[in-house]
């Protein structure tokens, strides 16, 4: 009777499983200007080679953000509409097998009309992007990239058993250099005989975050930040430019940042700048205890001079305070660990026990407030565990 | 039941022999290595010939600068011949002090290397034209049995040699390279030298020693497969994330290691794409293929 019991829950646990792990079909499409369009923070226009989500849609950057959940099939459709330049879709980080790469001379190319499709599994939640690799260097300067994030199976989670978050934010940064996109070199014609692309310096005018900068910059649609206090935000970053980019967060955003190009840190790191450089992602926690109206600053480094060369504001506002239902969904952390004085608690109320590696109860307390700090100097060097009504813990004392 | 006891006694007797093996390849010795500085020039994937200067095994010169290779443990004794007219310094960036070779003269230099890991040797003189104009190497410094990889990454600028060679200054605050080598060699040549290009099999343990001895931030990604970080000189906090691309910074080493998942052969670039160019054309820059059979 129990075998049967184990059975039947078995097959209903694998068909949710099967259920949440869809096969998923995305249709995107390649373009190509065919007159300046894309409005720049000083009100120029320029020209963009890129991926829309319809035919009839302009072209923008960050193109359309791929979503997905952890364990999908994913089935992904280019439909290639460009004037003539064959185009690919690569999956940068999600470490598809080489058919499926996106790299022309090692599998495949879309030519113009044609639709081709791209499969892959999404195994592991986290930030990831997409670009043409098709004379790459031009390609993802004229505009062909986008965002392409993994959820987890629980999706206010970062992934199974890591933090939860109340709301989440992508930046994607990158540079535009106009030369690139005139017409004489974006839009040259497509010599089918060779590989080699003379192409000119790089040399950027404008700093993006979200294909936008400066004033932009203000619109919540684009970049800006507007959450609660106590409020745990998500910040997706991802650098598709060809500089370094230095993100400066406001030391009451307590950041920490927590994974990097899909994975998680084997630590989290707690710090107020993160370097971000071309291709990398990286996720960061902000959460002010505290309202504040201030500003992320991101630097723009050039790589062969490390010369900041710009910087943009992205605006953040932290007003209100979340309900305390609210407050039941943010989680529970520590930091610093590993420590060699304070130890502070975020969400964790009621009784705390801390044992030694031995097993061994050598603190206690309760705790009624959002975050509680406890003093540890006293403790000897080594690794402890601390037990919580809902969440259990491991800290080195340095 | 008996079946049991022999599978264990396999195991044994496979963990013993690996451990007798490792033990004896563990046997720290000293290695005797020579290098000559030797002057002449760098030729570019377009067959421009820059001026440049490296470090050789022998008085013959080779544009890429030798590979020490060293067991954890080990001493190396180095003489360090002095081919040029003109005076050289040299040093192993965080090991060694600074030592001083007249032209035409020698000198030597023992070190015990204790600690795994990837190192620079260079000539820190007038810093850092020297090391620019190519006096710079790699050393490894490992404690294991598995396939290793080196990749001494550097760029360059060909009107900068010229004026270098030829006694003039330049301004350090506006490099701007035009060639990105990997081992001094540039897309597609690099995949033909056989320490630099990754092979191996599914579920293989690879190692890739990188070094950058250039002036520029080199950001490198790996299509297929993340790798994961065994030693980093810049980011010590590092160790052990797990990643797809990864910063090095001018004058800094780092350690991946690869246990490929799949077969098939993808590419491992700059993603500073503007480093995929050689001279302004693409694709003659940093990149390169991983190829993993079966």
């Amino acid at each position: 009777m129990m075998k049967k019991i184990i059975l039947i829950f078995g097959m209903i646990t694998i068909a949710f499983v099967s259920m949440a792990q869809q096969m998923t079909n995305t249709f995107i499409f390649s373009k190509m200007d065919i007159a300046p369009q894309h409005t720049l923070w000083d009100g120029n226009n320029t020209m963009l080679m890129g991926f829309t989500p319809l035919m009839g849609s302009p072209i923008d950057i960050p193109g359309p953000t791929l979503r997905y959940t952890e364990g999908d099939s994913v089935e992904l459709q280019l439909r290639n509409m460009s004037q003539g330049a064959s185009h690919t879709i690569h999956l940068h980080g999600l470490d598809v097998d080489q058919w499926n790469d996106g790299v022309p001379h090692l599998s495949w190319e879309v030519g113009h009309n044609e639709t081709k499709s791209y499969y892959f599994k999404a195994p592991h939640p986290g930030t990831y992007l997409y670009h043409c690799h098709f004379t790459s260097s031009l390609h993802v300067q004229a505009g062909m990239y986008g965002l392409l994030i993994v959820d987890a199976q629980n999706p206010s989670e970062t992934w199974d058993g890591g933090y939860a978050f109340h709301k989440e934010y992508a930046w994607m940064t990158s540079e535009l250099d106009t030369v690139w996109h005139t017409d004489s070199i974006i839009n040259a014609v497509h010599d089918t005989t060779t590989h080699l692309r003379l192409l000119p310096d790089y040399n950027p005018q404008y700093f993006l975050v979200n294909g936008r900068s400066e004033h932009q910059l203000l619109d919540t649609n684009v970049a800006a930040i507007t959450a609660k206090a106590n409020e745990t935000i998500l910040l997706r970053l991802a650098n598709i430019g060809y500089y370094g980019n230095k993100f400066h967060f406001p030391m009451h955003l307590n950041a920490r940042i927590i994974s990097s190009d899909g994975r998680p840190l084997p630590s989290i790191e707690i710090s107020d700048t993160l370097e971000v450089l071309p291709g990398e992602r990286y996720q960061v926690l902000l959460q002010s205890t505290i309202e504040i109206l201030d500003s992320i600053s991101v630097d723009y480094f050039n790589l062969n001079t490390q010369d900041i060369e710009n910087t943009q504001m992205v605006p953040i506002n932290i007003s209100g305070f979340i309900s305390s239902v609210e407050e039941l969904n943010g989680e529970s952390y520590i930091y610093p660990n590993p420590t060699n004085g304070k130890l502070n608690l975020v969400n964790v109320k009621g009784e705390i026990n801390i044992y030694d590696s031995f097993g061994k109860l050598i603190f206690e307390r309760t705790l009624n407030t959002n975050e509680e700090n406890i003093d540890v100097s006293h403790l000897s060097t080594g690794v402890y565990f601390i037990k919580t009504t809902n969440k259990n813990f491991k800290f080195s004392k340095l | 039941m008996e079946l049991r006891k022999l599978l264990k006694m396999n195991k044994l007797l496979l963990g013993f022999t690996f451990g007798v093996l490792f033990a004896f390849n563990s046997f720290s010795t000293t290695v005797n290595q020579s290098l000559y500085i030797v002057a002449d020039s760098l030729l570019t994937v377009d067959s421009t010939k820059v001026p440049y200067i490296t470090f050789n095994e022998t008085l013959t010169y080779n544009q890429s600068n030798p590979i020490i290779n060293l067991v954890q443990g080990d001493t190396l004794d180095l003489w360090i011949y002095n081919t040029d007219s003109l005076m050289h310094d040299f040093v192993i960036k965080g090991i060694s002090s600074v030592i001083s070779i007249p032209a035409n003269d020698s000198a030597f230099l023992q070190t015990v290397f204790t600690a795994k890991g990837s190192y620079i040797y260079h000539d820190p003189s007038d810093f850092p034209k020297n090391t620019y104009l190519g006096l710079a190497g790699m050393i490894v410094v490992k404690n294991h049995p598995f396939s290793c990889f080196y990749w001494n990454i550097k760029e360059h600028n060909s009107d900068w040699n010229n004026e270098l060679f030829n006694g003039n200054p330049v301004n350090w605050n506006q490099y701007d390279p035009k060639y990105f080598t990997i081992n001094s060699v540039s897309n597609p040549n690099i995949n033909g030298d056989t320490l630099a290009r990754i092979t191996g099999q599914v579920g293989e343990n690879l190692f890739l020693y990188i070094t950058n001895t250039g002036l520029s931030i080199h950001s490198m990604h790996f299509h297929g497969y993340h790798a994961t970080i065994k030693y980093s000189s810049r980011n010590a906090s590092h160790l052990n994330r797990e990643k797809d691309t990864f910063p090095i910074y001018p004058m800094e080493t780092i350690v991946l290691k690869i246990t490929p998942d799949k077969e098939g052969e993808y590419p491992i670039h700059d993603h500073n794409l503007a480093a995929v160019t050689g001279n302004n054309m693409y694709p003659n820059g940093m990149f390169s293929t991983i190829l993993i059979t079966p």
